[in-house]
């Protein structure tokens, strides 16, 4: 079984023709992905903020999150700069996120599930010795019977990639192992082996030419504007509104009364006696919870074709019927304009809210100027192919018109050429793409051609991952 | 292969307390008939498991069988018996819907298996935990074919075969168990795999009994006795907000004040006046008891539209108060001449009102403990009449002044257990104050949220399923629903901004979206996701972009439904549960997993056979292997 080797197919008897049981894992900054390849959707998907109490195991997976511990921290596995940072954190988290809802604690290890005790006592005593000094290794790598697809952000570099796969080996005990781009695999998804993958998540915004199934690496741009960026400036928003809107998540509140629009809330607030409040991390964490339901339900992007500061955009805008929202202490308001500044920052940096601690963001970060410094890169005669393949993804691109204020955002910048948005329809497609690209990648027979196996990575060391996984 | 008969089919559900099972589809389906504990005992020899704790006897002791225990074995083995009704020590092979050993799992099951006494050719199916991932049902596979050699076998969620017992595709689950809870969003009979809470920990039974014990321990509980006391009809839980006995507000307010009306409207002084006129009305002195306590609860379903809220746990709370009203009864009639004075008034009250209730303890510690002295079957009757005060210190005792003494009593089902009476105070009424509802509305809450199709989550809240054994505390469902209620609920905002634009036929919105009078704006209906008050308020302020058509109540929301009004819940309720399975309606629908087992193997295993792959079959596990399970399930 670890002695995989990439040239042969597997035997029918070892992996029942193509059907590999490969695991797909795929981190984001808000959400890790894991599940069989093979499958339209990944079984599991679990935060990956975890919890942190003092000199204690990390905390794990939803129940664990949202419950108000005293001192509970909320932290995250991947720094600012959209590179892992917690590494020891961040492989028990996939390790987490595989375990518990994929393969169980304990892997069905032939030798322990009781249906061949009565083989064992037959072994001879030797023999016996030698099985559990491999139960002994085994126990401690959870993944030893699946190949494992990962996927990494266009801008890893080589450390953390050699990282990958160190822990994939040595920790999971994997057989074999790959590791692809989310673009690629994201284009993979919608039927694509080339185009332009625009992908909004929580933490980061990136722009991936992808042709013939290849990352143009050079082309690949990201920007902090994503998610995260706009759940900042709602709360600008909520903070530069007179009176302040008050911003309370659902665990602090004990029960709500109605009250009029606009007027102060009503609430009977749960009270955590002095030291058994959970951190302030905990309380933002929290909010978001809060800002997400905010995003779905009131925020909406400014459709264009003109910005939303030109023109006649605001009294139009003035004009639309506003949208409701009820916060967890009961405080509501119909949101009418102010509903379409949270997001305007995204395309347009002179239109974002700022205050000391949030500057204005750089021009270069907005949409429009990361998809024009991609296609900058790409060869002049690519780039009608690439422009006419815009794969559109991200949980964050499901917000309210943000795929039309996209489209004209690129028609304004590339006129002549015909633009295409390939943005799925389903929520799921949209917010998994990435996860669903990998599980088409490693479900095809040909997948073992791809992949290092464990005999090549104790041959050529972790240095392998940067020829093999381009 | 033959089709398979009703009366062939196995059906097995694990639980971390109970495992149930049933050979045979009955006409009328019924509550499962074989009931184990979950939990073996390791044997003697290292790797096997007994079903019942086995206890060495001493020797030179009288053969005389006694009344609870059997003997084991043979006869030439006599120096062991089996204890049917002893714990310690047992191994309980399922936690918190976890499967943590495995061996011990598999001789539970086999012990099952036996206890069924099939005769071949038996297909069977298996409720599954959420906790169990898919390597484990493939593990399961192949333990199920390998050992019982069975002809089909399947696999069936439990939150989806809750969905089945209530017939409904689109619902939330909340199956509130031992040590944890499950939350399951299901649209189309489709669980979301995404946001699903498994295995909430601190919300079971388990964790009400031990708050429970945390308020009673200084007063001598110990935790078999808030386990018992959990389970009888006097441990209850409040809505949130209504004062408990004996405090200042009970006396002002109605006791079991309308939960709906608290809930929806946030605080309980709302409609005090209201809620006082619900609750005083009926309440008659004397034999009208019945009446007076009775129809508190059953009117405040009847008033607001809460009838589904309690529709669901009704049947099981309503027969443990009749059972308890007519011992109360026997007790008022029997002190009717005697103490008329001290008896009547408290037993009038209802429980929820009353400071402080008895239960009946049965004392398997004691039993334990008795049984490890090794009294021969004459000692232990000695011990026993010991304890015992005699029977009819009971009636004397229960209203008026039953301290906790030992009182045993000898007339009840099993004969074996020491019975005694214990009072409690108000504390009984404390299981859910640790925050167990919260965490259980704040998962629902996530579950749903986590729903991709936002329209689809007003139906989610509007179908909630609240079942298993830990919920069948009373008032749990109330409870939950009042918390949710009170918590969550988006109320038609904005009131200021509509009641000046709405014609001034339309009452002023309270509290809640389901009872809000909807004279023009069409049906409102359980599906609804968008609360008709709060549109025509939002679309109000600008008529002229409306379309003068019939979709005026749906501005710009036909075109992409990800940004419909998104909040949710504006309702809660629970489904109704079928009114057609008698045999269930009278112990209660807390086990209709069980029942939405029955009827999916009626149809999996007879009606479809195989034709939409519902069933895995021995040549499919010959071919396949254990893995080719997932692609058998409905």
């Amino acid at each position: 079984m670890n002695t995989l080797s990439s040239s042969a197919a597997p035997t029918a008897g070892e992996y029942a023709g193509d059907e590999v049981s490969a695991i797909v894992l795929d981190p984001g900054y808000a959400t890790t992905r894991a599940g069989f390849a093979g499958e339209d959707v990944p079984k599991s998907v679990c935060p990956t903020f975890y919890g942190y109490l003092d000199n204690q195991q990390p905390l794990f997976g939803e129940n664990a999150v949202h419950n108000p511990l005293a001192n509970l921290q909320i932290k995250n596995v991947w720094g600012s700069d959209g590179v892992v940072e917690d590494w020891d954190t961040a492989s028990k988290l996939w390790e987490y996120a595989i375990t518990s809802r994929l393969t169980g604690r304990k892997p069905g290890d032939p030798t322990k599930n009781g249906l061949n005790d009565g083989n064992k006592a037959e072994g001879e005593n030797g023999q016996d010795m030698d099985v559990e000094m491999e139960d002994v290794e085994n126990q401690e790598k959870p993944l030893e019977e699946s190949p494992l697809l990962m996927t990494e952000p266009g801008w890893n570099p080589t450390k953390a990639r050699e990282k990958t796969i160190e822990i994939a080996m040595e920790e999971y005990g994997v057989p074999a192992f790959y590791l692809q781009k989310t673009g690629v695999l994201a284009a993979f998804a919608s039927g694509k082996a080339s185009g332009i993958v625009i992908d909004v998540g929580a933490s980061h915004t990136s722009v991936t030419p992808v042709l013939d199934g290849m990352v143009l690496k050079k082309g690949v741009q990201k920007s902090p504007l994503a998610g995260n960026f706009i759940s900042s400036q709602i709360r600008l928003l909520f903070k530069n509104t007179t009176p302040e809107i008050p911003l309370t998540p659902h665990y602090l509140v004990k029960s709500k009364t109605p009250v009029d629009a606009g007027a102060p809330p009503q609430a009977v607030y749960r009270e955590f006696p002095s030291g058994s409040a959970p951190h302030d991390s905990f309380r933002v964490f929290q909010e978001d919870r809060v800002l997400t339901e905010f995003k779905e339900s009131v925020v909406e992007v400014w459709p264009g074709p003109q910005r939303f500061h030109q023109g006649p955009s605001e009294e139009i805008a003035k004009s639309q019927p506003g949208r409701p929202f009820e916060m967890p202490d009961g405080w509501n308001q119909v949101f009418t304009v102010d509903r379409y500044k949270a997001a305007e920052g995204l395309f347009d940096a002179s239109a974002a809210q700022v205050d000391a601690n949030n500057p204005r963001p750089k021009d270069e970060h907005t949409i429009p100027r990361l998809v024009q410094a991609a296609v900058q890169q790409v060869d002049a005669d690519q780039r009608p192919m690439l422009l006419s393949n815009i794969v559109v993804t991200g949980a964050s691109t499901l917000l309210y018109k943000f795929t039309e204020r996209l489209q004209n955002e690129i028609n304004q910048l590339y006129p002549s050429t015909r633009n295409k948005l390939v943005a799925p329809g389903s929520v799921v497609e949209r917010k998994y793409a990435a996860w669903i690209g990998g599980s088409i990648l490693a479900s095809l027979g040909s997948f073992h051609q791809l992949w290092i196996s464990k005999k090549e990575y104790e041959e050529h060391g972790s240095n392998i991952v940067e020829k093999r996984c381009r | 292969m033959p089709a398979f008969k009703d009366e062939q089919i196995i059906i097995i559900a694990p639980g971390s307390e109970t495992t149930v099972a049933q050979l045979g589809l009955p006409e009328s389906f019924t509550p499962p008939r074989v009931r184990v504990r979950s939990r073996m005992f390791p044997a003697e020899k290292e790797g096997e498991w007994e079903p019942y704790k086995v206890r060495r006897r001493q020797e030179g002791q009288n053969g005389e069988p006694e009344g609870e225990s059997k003997k084991a074995g043979d006869d030439d083995d006599a120096a062991y018996e089996e204890d049917r009704v002893s714990e310690e020590g047992a191994v309980w092979p399922i936690q918190a819907g976890r499967i943590v050993n495995w061996p011990c799992f598999f001789a539970l099951i086999t012990h099952v298996y036996n206890s069924l006494n099939p005769p071949f050719h038996t297909p069977i199916l298996l409720i599954t935990q959420p906790a169990w991932t898919p390597r484990e049902h493939e593990r399961l596979t192949q333990f199920f074919f390998e050992k019982f050699k069975t002809p089909a076998f399947a696999l069936m969620d439990s939150a989806l075969a809750n969905t089945w017992a209530y017939g409904v595709h689109t619902a939330t689950v909340v199956d509130v168990g031992k040590d944890k809870v499950d939350v399951t969003a299901i649209s189309e009979f489709i669980p979301h795999s995404q946001g699903r809470v498994i295995a909430l920990p601190d919300c079971g039974g388990e964790a009400m009994t031990q708050a429970l014990l945390s308020k009673l321990k200084s007063k001598g509980f110990n935790r078999d006795m808030c386990e018992q006391l959990k389970k009888s009809p006097i441990c209850e839980i409040l809505p949130a907000g209504t004062p408990l006995p004996g405090t200042e507000g009970a006396n002002t307010q109605s006791g079991v004040s309308n939960p709906a009306s608290a809930a929806s409207t946030g605080a309980l002084g709302s409609g005090p006046a209201g809620a006082a006129t619900i609750g005083n009305i009926p309440r008659g002195p004397g034999e009208d008891t019945e009446v007076g306590e009775d129809t508190i609860p059953e009117e405040n379903e009847g008033v607001l539209d809460v009838a589904s809220i309690v529709a669901g746990g009704k049947m099981n709370e309503y027969l443990a108060k009749k059972e308890k009203e007519k011992q109360e009864k026997a007790n008022a009639k029997k002190k009717g001449g005697e103490a008329p004075a001290v008896a009547a008034k408290p037993v009038r009250l209802p429980n929820s009102r009353r400071e402080k209730a008895t239960f009946v303890y049965e004392d398997h510690a004691l039993l334990d403990t008795l049984k490890n002295m090794n009294l021969g079957s004459k000692g232990m009757a000695e011990a026993r009449a010991a304890l015992d005060e005699g029977p009819q210190r009971k009636t004397q005792e229960e209203m008026t002044d039953a301290d906790r003494d030992a009182t045993a009593d000898n007339n009840g089902s099993r004969s074996s257990s020491i019975r005694r009476e214990i009072e409690v105070g108000t504390e009984r009424f404390l299981a859910a104050n640790d925050g167990v509802l919260e965490r259980i509305a704040d998962a629902i809450h996530r579950t749903i949220s986590a729903v991709d199709e936002v329209n689809r989550r007003g139906e989610l809240w509007n179908a909630l399923i609240v079942c298993g054994n830990g919920c069948r505390v009373r008032g749990f469902r109330e409870a939950l629903i009042s918390t949710i209620q009170s918590k969550y609920i988006i109320s038609p905002s904005s009131a200021t901004i509509f009641t000046s634009e709405i014609p001034s036929n339309i009452t002023t919105p309270t509290g809640t979206g389901t009872n809000t009078p909807q004279p023009q704006f069409g049906p409102h209906g359980g599906s609804s996701q968008v609360n008709p008050l709060l549109l025509a308020a939002t679309t109000a302020q600008n008529p002229h972009l409306l379309p003068p058509g019939s979709n005026s109540m749906m501005p710009g929301m036909s075109h992409n439904t990800h940004s419909s009004h998104g909040q949710t819940p504006t309702s809660v309720k629970l489904v109704k549960p079928p009114e057609y399975f008698p045999e269930y309606k009278e112990v209660g629908f807390d086990e209709s997993a069980f029942l939405g087992a029955q009827v999916a193997a009626k149809v999996i295993f007879i009606v479809d056979q195989a034709q939409s792959k519902g069933y895995m079959t021995r040549p499919d596990y010959n071919d396949q292997g254990p893995s080719g399970i997932h692609d058998y399930s409905l």
